[in-house]
């Protein structure tokens, strides 16, 4: 059509071999289009091969200029090179990746249990209950930071599954489970531990009185505690508490002397030992760790408020009885006799202080004999006393000063005594219970009150 | 109902079909690696038997011993507390009624009061058998119990020698 257009267009130049031409043109379109068909013959494929292509293209091209297309052509093939170079060159990756993932875990990580720790450690600093108490007390016996007891405390464990199992047998006593949901076959599980018990004591504990304690497979455990007749078998996630073992025996200990005539001729009932459910469910309970601290607490609140009466009880008898033995209803005296053949001296020396010596030591009578003669050299002064009387109990002592030797008497209150001298706070009196009989020694000043004030002739410079 | 649990071996030479056996008997059981890892392999079975016209539940707790030497010293555990066995032997080869004797023996000295059954696996092998019935008979007479002639293979008297221990034991 195109070509038949042209063709006329020409037709009308008035040039001569334009005309020939267009003579000529008839024949010339007629092979034109011949010649088209025949490239559409040869060529038809081709184009519509090109065609495709640019169509192609274009797609392409619009893909890698979007973003989003890209990424989602790319991250498939992304994925799979990077699982298929892992899986070939595992080292090659981890010491290309250790550099930054590496880092990066460990910063987290620190900064992760830092947090942790702060936590903890603000908690424990701002709480003071008892429970923290204990806590730092625990810490400081085993020579860790409180906080760091606390965090251990805090790690995670559970009990999953509880088995009571025949020893001998390996039959199934009792199957206690946090999740009944998802109850394993329990049977099948007690006979094959049973199994891999004989087995590990057949093969490694020949001659030995073990057993096997724990099986470790991933996160869990499985604790494991013997007694005569049965064991007990408990699947347990995180780290073990104290105390957790220990009440794993007693209680597996418990169940098989209180059933030792059932298990030692088990006949597999399978409900002969369903009474001692509510003895294993506190094991299994989520929060045993807190209960079982709780209960130790309470013991050791229960202890020390016992040692506290205990002691207040101690101190007041023992006071009490001491009070008895040292200073009976009547005081225990000693009595020196009037045999007062001394002659009063204006300025009492220290020589003439009666010395008691520790023979002087009374019976608990009231009756007490002197021992012991004074000393005093006699002087014809007469002796000048005040009167006082005791404000307040206080031992005889032989001297002035609480370090001096104690007479064991003790001068109660209000008791009327008299002051034969002084020395510094100290007063020297003589006390007499009845006739002819006195005690004299010193006692603090502080303890006697006078009527009258101490005459400088009874101060002495020296008490020796 | 009353609900019983027993254990329950599995005794005989090497590849006479004790795992088939107990394939045919129990569905659900652990995967057979067991016995090549540790000599045993333990599945269970529960059925109901009548034996004084109450209805019992027995749930038999198979344990599937190694034929092999290499286990011959573990046996001992592993029988240990057993309430019955099964002994097995090949109806095809002789020695093996010969070993059950052996087999049942040790059984006993370990679990003198157990129970036992004699179960002649293999009967579908028509032309190879080679143990006949006065054989079997003379070994159940000794150990006070009945012989059965089974086939893993069809599945013939299985049930039948399981149950017939099951009611032994209740």
């Amino acid at each position: 059509m195109k070509n038949k257009e042209v063709v006329s267009d020409t037709s009308t130049t008035p040039d001569e071999d334009q005309t020939e031409l267009i003579e000529q043109r008839p024949v010339d379109s007629q092979s034109e289009s011949t010649l088209e068909l025949l490239r559409a013959i040869i060529l038809g494929e081709d184009r519509q091969q090109i065609a495709d292509m640019e169509t192609e293209l274009e797609q392409l091209e619009q893909r890698v200029t979007d973003p989003d297309k890209l990424i989602a052509i790319i991250t498939p093939v992304m994925s799979q090179a990077i699982r298929r170079t892992i899986r070939d060159s595992r080292e090659a990756m981890i010491e290309a990746l250790y550099p930054i993932v590496g880092t990066l875990v460990m910063r987290a990580v620190a900064e992760a249990i830092r947090d942790l720790a702060r936590t903890v450690d603000a908690q424990m600093r701002t709480s003071f209950d008892f429970s923290t108490l204990w806590r730092r007390f625990q810490a400081r016996l085993g020579g860790v930071k409180a906080s760091e007891l606390t965090l251990r405390d805090a790690l995670p464990f559970h009990v999953s599954e509880l088995f009571l199992i025949h020893r001998e047998k390996g039959l199934l006593l009792l199957h206690l489970s946090s999740s009944p949901d998802m109850t394993p076959d329990s049977d099948l599980i007690s006979s094959m531990l049973t199994a891999i018990r004989d087995f590990v004591q057949d093969s490694f504990g020949q001659g030995k009185t073990g057993q096997l304690n724990e099986i470790q497979y991933g996160e869990q455990s499985i604790l494991l505690e013997t007694a005569s007749h049965v064991y007990l078998a408990a699947v347990v996630d995180g780290v073990t508490p104290t105390g957790f073992r220990t009440a794993m025996r007693e209680r597996v200990i418990e169940i098989s002397h209180a059933y030792e005539d059932t298990l030692r001729n088990y006949d597999g009932e399978v409900k002969a030992l369903q009474n001692t459910a509510p003895s294993l469910q506190s094991l299994i309970e989520n929060h045993y760790s807190k209960q079982h601290s709780n209960q130790v607490q309470k013991r050791v609140l229960v202890g020390v408020m016992g040692l506290l009466i205990c002691g207040i009880l101690g101190c007041v008898l023992g006071g009490w009885g001491w009070q008895r033995l040292a200073s009976p209803p009547t005081p225990v005296v000693v009595v020196v006799t009037a045999t007062s053949t001394a002659t009063p001296s204006p300025t009492p020396q220290p020589t003439a202080t009666p010395t008691f010596t520790p023979s002087l030591t009374p019976t608990p009578t009231s009756t007490a004999t002197p021992t012991a003669t004074p000393t005093m050299s006699p002087t014809a002064t007469p002796i000048m006393v005040v009167a006082g009387t005791m404000v307040g109990s206080a031992w005889v002592h032989v001297a002035p000063g609480d370090d001096t030797e104690r007479l064991t008497v003790a001068l109660e209150r209000d008791l009327s005594v008299e002051v034969l001298g002084a020395f510094q706070d100290w007063y020297r009196v003589r006390w007499s219970p009845q006739s002819g009989a006195e005690v004299v020694g010193w006692v603090p000043a502080r303890w006697v009150e006078t009527v009258d004030p101490i005459p400088p002739e009874l101060v002495t410079p020296d008490p020796n | 109902m009353t609900s019983f649990r027993k254990k329950i071996c599995l005794l005989g030479d090497y590849s006479v079909g004790k795992t088939s056996l107990i394939r045919r008997f129990v569905h659900n059981r652990f995967d057979d690696k067991y016995i090549s890892t540790i000599g045993v392999n333990v599945s269970r079975k529960t059925v109901s038997v009548s034996p004084a016209g109450n209805v019992v539940e027995v749930t038999m707790m198979i344990w599937d011993m190694a034929g092999g030497e290499e286990f011959s010293q573990m046996q001992g555990s592993y029988l240990r507390g057993a309430d019955g066995a099964i002994l097995v032997c090949d109806l095809t080869r002789a020695h093996t009624l010969e070993q059950l004797e052996t087999h049942a023996h040790n059984f006993l000295r370990i679990n003198p009061a157990s129970k036992l059954v004699i179960v002649a696996n293999k009967k579908d092998l028509v032309n190879q058998v080679l143990l006949t019935g006065d054989q079997l008979d003379t070994l159940a007479v000794a150990f006070d119990t009945r012989y059965f002639r089974t086939s893993a293979k069809t599945g013939d008297e299985v049930e039948s020698a399981f149950r017939f221990l099951a009611q032994l034991l209740v």
